[in-house]
């Protein structure tokens, strides 16, 4: 090979290697903008003619829109309760499968079931298990101890719950994966000297492995946050954002402007409101994150 | 890619339908196909393309699955489907026609839904084929036999408004619907209890089932969406205010909050409360079906051919056990249904067109339309031909002890499309859906909840500056 050819290869060679990521960039910053634009315009899937230019009006329209507040309200709670909830629970299941019990290896194996099946297959499952009847195999089961059917998807209460109860089943596994994960990297040495000088195993908790797992934590509540606050396929699978909106959160009121009433300029509006919600609630957790792994490595 | 796949995963599912279609379809064989080739126009004119139609799932597209081989063995075209239900239907296809992909050629609309599609100039008028005698021979294909008004509600000139029967056709219907009432007669018969004439009766009727047989007095459809109000409830709402009413008025401004209509909604929404199911709410139109279906309720008023599925002793608990009146009348003594047909419209990106009428003629003939009701029961039949099929009239006849056919031929008297038509149809009708669920929920009086209602239905059309034309 020539010393010529193998200098043009090589002046090529740096943007050959940088052209994935280009495209990669290119992909996501073309619809961003492009959805950016059409937030910005008049612009209805049914009347093409009608697309102009309105600035902000989208915005506006659309902040002065009931149920966008309720909207907003409902995935602003959704997500602090749901986070709360899956954060802890999956702490308790870490902690439980990091112990000493027999069995531990099977369990987290089954632990991980949920995972592997699609959310929008175990939500169709959760809907006919909590069928409102006796029919549904947990109202079924429930009769046994003289609960009343309860009416898991057709009350506006019980359907945030159920909702919830989904998620949780489903979303469980991965933040105890990743605490899991953060206990067994954890030094041993605070413990023993901990034991050394008489701690039990709540201090031991409470002053060793929640300050030292602080940034696994943060971590799994980062995801948590970004897909609880978009959670979308759980909802459109089981209550369509309904009974009376209480299940509509941003996600499935922008579905319902872009595909069920086809007013786009809207519907990507929404979406951008989302968007700036999760990059604002990423943005704040990744710097706590930033200074608990600072601080856990000092 | 996708779509292949996915139609290959309905090909799989409806497959035992499939087999027992090919085999119906070379029973009939050579006598089917000679019927069709009465007709002077040549079937193979598009031999050897592909067409892909979108269907909702239905007991009409479940008939007409099965017959499907015998349109390829007449044409040479072969047919590809995607089967969704309502919800995702809907939206599927208002993708594939907004971007004018035609990646379905044919679809099934209605009259409508039609509204929607003509705005966005997304679906071909029918009349150029209808009179192409390349396309169609008139004299069999025979479009009078089509019951007159069906075709007339899938007319519409584009007038916001009105224009309803004029203008351009844009679906040809497969079957009919209107609302009916059917209640279980032997309850009604074993406590007495009176079939209602009033809506203050029907509620008292669900109140005495519910508490004498210990089932919900009445189920309906509930789910926050138009489905949920365009069939018992719109129609009880127009008889009740004697077809004085309309959801918009002549400034196409929301009329929902007028007081006939807040009083009737109290009743409707009270009557669901008190005697319906818990689960009202999130019940689809085939939850409540089925519910009535497998005994769980006294009443339903929903669509007249449901009728098939209760009369089903292989499907249902009540077969034989049912009777049907029309919805009670408003104070002149008349019920106002509403009406709808499935039909089957042409997209106007389709790649061919001629692949895609042939489609459309040949599942809308009176052979396929009367193989599909008598081998596969879909009902109403949309051709008078089919309802005097003496097959057809013993079997429907069966049905309440007669009642259903009397019953749905006083209904079809004044039965009408019960909207106004306008392109925003389905957004108007989830806001109203939304605000019966307020009220069901008591988050707000009917009044207040219907008056927010007209409120953002105004705001709305006046975004796309269709009010007051």
């Amino acid at each position: 090979m020539s010393v010529r050819r193998r200098r043009r290869r090589g002046r090529f060679l740096p943007y050959l290697l940088l052209a994935p990521a280009l495209i990669l960039l290119v992909g996501m910053v073309y619809p961003f903008g492009l959805g950016l634009y059409y937030s910005l315009n008049d612009y209805w899937l049914q009347f093409p003619k009608r697309f102009h230019f309105i600035g902000l009006g989208n915005y506006v329209n659309l902040f002065g829109k009931p149920l966008f507040a309720r909207a907003v309200e409902f995935t602003l709670g959704y997500t602090l309760v749901a986070v709360t909830i899956q954060v802890g629970l999956g702490l308790a299941v870490a902690l439980f499968l990091h112990a000493r019990v027999p069995g531990r290896r099977t369990m987290r194996a089954m632990m991980l079931m949920p995972l592997m099946i699609p959310p929008v297959i175990a939500a169709l499952m959760w809907k006919v298990m909590m069928d409102s009847t006796r029919a549904g195999i947990l109202n079924y089961l429930l009769s046994f101890i003289g609960v009343d059917p309860v009416n898991w998807l057709g009350s506006p209460h019980a359907a945030i719950v159920s909702v919830l109860i989904i998620d949780t089943w489903g979303n469980l596994p991965f933040v105890s994966l990743i605490l899991l994960g953060g206990l067994q990297a954890l030094p041993t040495e605070p413990y023993e000297a901990a034991r050394v000088d008489g701690a039990g195993p709540a201090a031991m908790l409470r002053y060793i492995t929640l300050p030292l797992l602080r940034p696994f934590i943060i971590l799994a509540a980062t995801f948590r946050v970004m897909d609880s606050l978009r959670i979308f396929d759980v909802i459109y699978a089981t209550t369509m954002g309904g009974p009376d909106d209480a299940t509509t959160n941003l996600s499935i009121m922008s579905y319902q402007y872009a595909f069920q009433w086809y007013q786009m300029g809207m519907a990507v509006a929404e979406t951008i409101v989302l968007l700036a919600m999760v990059v604002i609630a990423s943005y704040v957790l990744l710097r706590m994150w930033n200074r608990s792994a600072e601080s856990a490595a000092q | 890619m996708r779509l292949q796949r996915r139609s290959l995963n309905n090909l799989l599912l409806a497959m035992p339908f499939a087999m027992g279609g090919v085999r119906e379809a070379s029973a009939q064989g050579d006598e089917a196909l000679a019927y069709y080739h009465q007709a002077k126009i040549d079937w193979r004119q598009a031999a050897g393309k592909s067409l892909t139609i979108a269907m909702n799932k239905h007991p009409f597209t479940e008939s007409l699955l099965p017959l499907l081989p015998a349109f390829k063995a007449l044409t040479g075209i072969s047919v590809d489907y995607l089967i969704l239900p309502e919800d995702q239907y809907f939206t599927r296809i208002a993708a594939d026609l907004s971007s004018q992909q035609g990646q379905f050629p044919v679809l099934m609309t209605g009259p409508m839904r039609n509204w929607e599609f003509v705005s966005g100039d997304w679906i071909l008028p029918l009349d150029d084929f209808l009179t192409d005698p390349k396309l169609t021979d008139p004299s069999w294909y025979k479009m009078e036999d089509f019951y007159p008004a069906l075709i007339e509600a899938n007319r519409w000139d584009g007038k916001i408004g009105g224009g309803v029967g004029k203008g351009s056709l844009y679906s040809i219907p497969v079957m009919e619907e209107s609302y009916i009432l059917a209640y279980r007669k032997d309850i009604f018969d074993r406590y007495h209890i009176d079939v209602p004439t009033t809506y203050e009766g029907m509620a008292e009727a669900a109140r005495q089932v519910k508490k004498n047989a210990g089932i919900a007095g009445i189920v309906a459809r509930g789910t926050p969406s138009i489905a949920s109000l365009g069939t018992g409830f719109i129609s009880g709402l127009k008889s009740y205010t004697n077809n004085q009413w309309s959801e918009l008025n002549a400034k196409m401004k929301a009329d929902f909050d007028d007081p006939r209509s807040v009083k009737y909604t109290e009743m409707w929404v009270d009557m669901i409360r008190e005697s319906g199911p818990p689960n009202w709410a999130d019940m689809q139109w085939y939850d409540a079906m089925d519910a009535f279906t497998a005994g769980q309720a006294g009443m339903i008023a929903d669509c007249d051919f449901f009728a098939a599925g209760y009369e089903d002793p292989s499907k249902s608990k009540i077969a034989g056990k049912v009777g049907y009146a029309m919805l009670p009348p408003g104070s002149d003594g008349k019920t106002y249904s509403g009406l709808w047909t499935w039909a089957l419209g042409i997209n106007k990106a389709a790649k061919s067109k001629e692949a895609a009428w042939l489609f459309v003629q040949w599942a809308t003939s009176q052979h396929t339309l009367l193989e599909a009701t008598v081998s596969y029961r879909n009902y109403n039949p949309s051709r008078a031909s089919i309802t005097k099929d003496p097959r057809v009239q013993k079997t429907v006849g069966a049905w309440g002890d007669g009642s259903y056919v009397k019953t749905v031929e006083k209904n079809l008297e004044t039965a009408q499309v019960a909207w106004v038509p306008e392109p925003l149809r389905v957004r108007l009708g989830n806001i109203w859906a939304r605000a019966l669920q307020a009220i069901y929920f008591r988050r707000m009086s009917a009044a207040d909840a219907l008056k927010n209602a007209s409120k953002e239905c105004d705001q709305v059309f006046q975004e796309v500056g269709l009010s007051g034309q």
